[in-house]
């Protein structure tokens, strides 16, 4: 039986890694057209948030540059507390954005 | 040659839409106490609401989205639920305000108590909106505006010197209460750069299906516009401060204001200013009505405009409706409608910096601007007034406690 | 596609491009060993209230009920029907089928009952 969660609540949660370390928050979700179906390809992760959500015009005034964002693959976030998603690898594993 | 007929209608209509509640009660407060020191304020207010109304109308043009639709979609509701909630609260106090603006106008004019008259004027509000369309609603209460002008007729008559007039808009510090002076700057920029305003002419610029290469109309609308407009809200100041300055009072009702033209206008004073506040704030109240409306159906993507047929845009009419009923509400507690005006005022300045943050990305974002993006000076401009915004935000409160 | 900037919060219309509402929510659905997939679309009140925090969800979803929409609500368009993605979501659907419009046609009957209305 296959399990549905709430995506819009998922966004801006905080990515948790084996050891309970937050790597950021999930900011966004690509996903392509499989058929006959929208499927979820990869999970963006920043750590700046929701500055890096705002984008360019924010940054001018406050001039950082954030932390750096990571692209997960589908397969490498657990869902199966939607509460506390995590990730299924280890950080080095992840793409860097 | 049509559309510089509707560009001229549409300055002209502006002039007669510009002051309401706030900018007159602002404006006398100001002129009665520190004669024609806070003209500057008024013209940086207006200077600021210019050019947020030009970006709204740019946005409306090329993106085909209204401030409140452009919001949720780029920021999502999360970051929106603030400023919407917020405008929402502000526009029910200034609403409330404006329909006690024309009661007392009516009880100056005819002397029968002010209560009274708030049903009849909702329920006219009401009329107006149900029956009309957008051109006849923004034309008619822009020509019937026009009756404000007598805030400049009466300045060309008491004729003040045009230098000191002039010394006005260089910003100085004044030589006594300076709490009250900065409370004033304050609520003048307040009162002038309402958001209300910002979302109902990018909404008006969808229901006039502005487009692309209307965007010289958006620019001369806004900036002419307003800038004319602002002369009748200067009008007020200088006409308070050369009439009603000398008698060192504080302005603490419209009927006191009213006085400001008994000297130039004899006994037909009172008459007129009455005429001219109950018009402006009137239509104000028509605007501020129909900008809720505006704004829930945008936000929740519910069919809306004045244009449409009420059937086809039932939520948004219940929007408006229900709006102006608790507006009445309010007004029908007994709350004053001066002290109503002042708190709307501190409550948009407190809120200024969330309204004026999401311009600044947005006149980024090709999806809402394409290639009419902020250059490096709006952008400059825009973080500026973010930032000063958010200092406003944060002496306002104290400022109405020591100087309000 | 980025569902957040492009789907999330964006303008609903139907297959006759009448206004539906906005994205208010979307539902994931997990598959095992499979990556999961964009499952529906919701809109209403009661998905915009639980968004923002389950108690005000349900509470929000109670007074649907109490209008009597409850059982309608949220509305659930299935990702298959998503037609486009662009400046608006376009849907297969008519705002009829989706239940979209119990709200907008009792106020519209509401309405007609006023003069003037047209």
């Amino acid at each position: 039986m296959s399990h549905t969660v709430r995506l819009d609540r998922l966004i801006g949660r905080k990515i948790l890694t084996g050891n309970n370390r937050s790597i950021g928050r999930l900011e966004e979700c690509r996903a392509e057209r499989r058929g006959d179906s929208w499927v979820v390809t990869e999970w963006v992760i920043g750590s700046a948030g929701l500055l890096e959500r705002l984008g360019l015009g924010v940054r001018l005034i406050v001039g950082m540059r954030g932390g750096g964002s990571f692209v997960a693959r589908w397969d490498q976030l657990d869902l199966s507390d939607p509460d506390r998603p995590r990730l299924n690898c280890s950080v080095e594993e992840l793409r860097k954005a | 040659m049509k559309k510089i007929f509707n560009v001229l209608l549409g300055v002209v209509t502006s002039i007669g839409g510009f002051v309401e509640a706030g900018s007159i009660s602002t404006a006398a407060q100001g002129g009665t106490e520190f004669g024609f020191a806070l003209l500057w304020a008024i013209a940086v207010a207006t200077i600021i609401l210019a050019m947020l109304a030009e970006m709204a109308g740019r946005i409306a043009a090329v993106g085909k989205r209204s401030m409140a639709a452009a919001v949720r979609e780029r920021f999502g509701f999360h970051y929106q639920m603030i400023p919407l909630g917020a405008e929402l609260i502000i526009d029910l106090l200034l609403l409330a305000a404006e329909i006690g603006g024309v009661a007392m106008a009516v009880k100056l004019l005819t002397g029968v108590g002010f209560q009274w008259w708030l049903l009849p004027i909702g329920l006219l509000v009401w009329l107006v909106i149900w029956l009309g369309n957008f051109t006849i609603i923004e034309d008619g209460v822009g020509l019937l505006g026009m009756v404000t002008l007598a805030f400049v007729v009466a300045v060309w008559q008491l004729g003040p010197e045009p230098k000191v007039v002039a010394a006005g808009f260089i910003p100085s510090l004044p030589g006594h209460d300076l709490t009250r002076y900065a409370f004033l700057t304050v609520s003048i920029v307040g009162a002038t750069v309402s958001p209300y305003l910002l979302n109902f002419y990018s909404s008006g610029a969808i229901e006039e299906k502005w487009t692309e290469p209307d965007l010289w109309i958006n620019r001369l609308t806004s900036y002419l516009g307003m800038g004319f407009g602002s002369i009748v809200s200067m009008g007020v100041l200088v006409t308070a401060a050369v009439v009603l300055g000398p008698l060192h009072i504080r302005v603490d009702s419209y009927e006191q204001a009213a006085l400001m033209f008994v000297p130039v206008f004899g006994r037909w004073g009172v008459t007129l200013f009455a005429c001219g506040l109950g018009v402006g704030c009137f239509g104000a109240a028509i605007e501020i009505t129909l900008n809720a409306g505006y704004v829930l159906a945008q936000s929740f993507g519910w069919t809306w405009g004045v244009d449409k047929a009420r059937r086809d845009a039932a939520r948004f009419c219940a929007a408006f409706t229900t709006v102006l009923l608790l507006s009445l509400v309010i007004g029908l507690l007994g709350f004053d409608p001066l002290q109503m005006t002042l708190i709307s005022v501190a409550l948009t300045v407190v809120i200024m910096p969330l309204i004026v943050l999401p311009f600044l990305v947005l006149m980024n974002d090709e999806q809402y601007v394409k290639q009419h993006k902020s250059g490096s000076i709006g952008n400059g401009l825009l973080a500026a007034l973010t930032i000063l915004g958010a200092l406003m935000a944060l002496v306002v409160i104290p400022l109405e406690i020591f100087g309000g | 596609m980025d569902v957040v900037h492009d789907v999330l919060d964006q303008q609903i219309v139907d297959r006759n491009g009448r206004e539906m509402g906005r994205v208010d929510g979307i539902l994931l659905e997990e598959r095992p060993n499979e990556p999961p997939r964009l499952a529906a679309v919701l809109i209403g009140a009661s998905a915009l209230g639980f968004r923002v925090n389950p108690i005000l969800g349900r509470w929000v979803h109670g007074i649907e009920y109490g209008v009597g929409i409850g059982e309608e609500r949220p509305i659930r368009i299935d990702f298959s029907h998503v037609d486009e993605i662009g400046e608006k979501v376009k849907v297969d659907v008519t705002v009829g089928e989706s239940r979209a419009e119990t709200l907008e046609r009792t106020l519209r009957d509401w309405l007609l009952k006023i003069p003037g209305s047209r």
